[in-house]
């Protein structure tokens, strides 16, 4: 076997594991990697999807919503299976309490792969992170994995239905929560990344003149109140920012692209995002474009540059898929993907460099 | 004492892309997220020792 995806939206998770099981009893898989709505019992997934694949290296996280190949859903689990044709090697570790994370997971990796981190060359390896969507310590992990080695970490952070009570991570039979599966996988077929956000830079520049960091929040941008110098760029009434986060985020510029940083709420005239933003940087006003549109053309590009896509693991971002849903444009998202292989979910954050929002960042097979 | 910042960056991107254009772009990124912007330092460019430690130590993770 090379890639295989399945889903299934029965209630029950011993219902679902067995109906996952039976589409791909086929196959022997050496690792599966599986996005399971919080509807289904974290421990009891977790545990069953191990027993379900005894032979395989299983892990994944508890989601907003799911993707497989050619379809949005909710209240589902979905399914990639590997074979060995397609993944040479893997190893997964969990980074237990995000407040002091051990980085040993590292140690576990090379003696697994037989080198230093240090020195794996990014071509052959990539690293897949799944972290607490509610642990708000993404950008440290992100920062500390991509000190320690050149290699690239892509993916999401979990979610749970927008709840917003607990997310989980899975590996090997086990639940973990605040904590981050991080695996490291040496493909046997060449792959790339792919990161798209659908918003332009504006003129409008915001610099950090204050912030507080740990807590997520910009105090000043411009020497002014947060929300009165974003108001200001966006020509409203600080009562009417707020209107504006979804379509009117703030970026990163680098070479022309945003690295999106997303407002979430306005506190006492600072602003709270849903990543960190340190004091210094200067960044741009957003406006959005054409999810659908712009997906697509990122994807075409992939192709064109590095070849047909057979497979695709695709950490899109809550806010993206809460405007698909809104638009009623969800199913046109699911068809870009129809014919590849697909598996994904929506997050509560991306990874790819660093800890992104409104961003969908994709692991391609190709 | 001017530019030791930007000396630093360059070795260190030097030293962690040997070259690899990709991956001379992902230093880059991963130095602005860490709020060290390398197109904000010149030669002329104090030496600001808390800047200077930070890359020091970055340079020291891959060695």
């Amino acid at each position: 076997m090379n890639v295989k995806t399945t889903f299934s939206v029965k209630i029950n998770v011993e219902d679902a594991v067995a109906d996952i099981r039976e589409q791909l009893s086929q196959s022997e898989p050496a690792l599966v990697i599986f996005f399971a709505s919080p509807a289904y019992q974290p421990e009891r997934i977790a545990a069953a999807m191990a027993e379900a694949f005894p032979a395989a290296v299983t892990f994944g996280c508890t989601t907003a919503g799911e993707i497989v190949t050619g379809r949005m859903l909710t209240h589902s689990v979905v399914a990639m299976a590997f074979g060995s044709e397609a993944v040479k090697s893997v190893k997964v570790e969990v980074l237990q309490d995000l407040d002091n994370p051990s980085y040993d997971a590292f140690a576990s990796f090379e003696r697994h792969f037989g080198a230093s981190m240090a020195d794996m060359d990014p071509a052959r390896y990539v690293g897949i992170l799944l972290a607490d969507g509610l642990s708000r310590k993404e950008e440290l992990i992100v920062d500390r994995i991509g000190d320690l080695t050149n290699v690239n970490f892509i993916g999401g952070s979990a979610g749970d239905d927008l709840r917003f009570s607990a997310t989980h991570v899975y590996a090997n039979g086990k639940c973990h929560t605040h904590a981050a599966v991080v695996a490291l996988l040496e493909p046997a077929v060449p792959f790339s990344f792919l990161k798209t956000q659908s918003f332009i830079p504006l003129p409008q520049k915001l610099t950090v003149t204050r912030a507080n960091e740990a807590e997520r929040e910009v105090l000043e941008f411009n020497h002014k109140p947060a929300a009165s110098a974003y108001a200001e760029a966006l020509g409203v009434p600080v009562e009417e920012a707020a209107a504006h986060f979804l379509t009117n985020p703030v970026g990163l510029l680098f070479e022309g692209e945003p690295y999106v940083r997303s407002p979430q709420r306005i506190k006492d005239g600072s602003m709270v995002f849903y990543c960190a933003i340190k004091e210094g940087m200067e960044l741009s006003l957003l406006q959005s474009t054409d999810i659908i549109a712009d997906t697509r053309r990122a994807l075409d590009a992939a192709r064109t540059k590095s070849g047909e896509i057979s497979a695709i693991i695709n950490f899109n971002c809550i806010l993206r898929t809460l405007e698909l849903r809104q638009n009623g444009l969800t199913e046109q998202y699911g068809n870009i993907f129809a014919g590849v292989p697909t598996i994904g979910f929506s997050t509560y954050g991306e990874q790819y460099i660093g800890h992104l929002n409104q961003t969908a960042t994709m692991l391609l097979l190709h | 004492m001017a530019g030791q910042i930007k000396r630093l960056i360059d070795s260190m991107i030097e030293q962690r892309a040997q070259g690899n254009k990709v991956l001379e772009g992902v230093v880059k990124m991963k130095l602005i997220l860490k709020g060290i912007d390398p197109k904000s330092y010149t030669d002329a460019s104090p030496d600001d020792p808390v800047v200077m430690d930070k890359l020091i130590n970055l340079m020291k993770e891959l060695k």
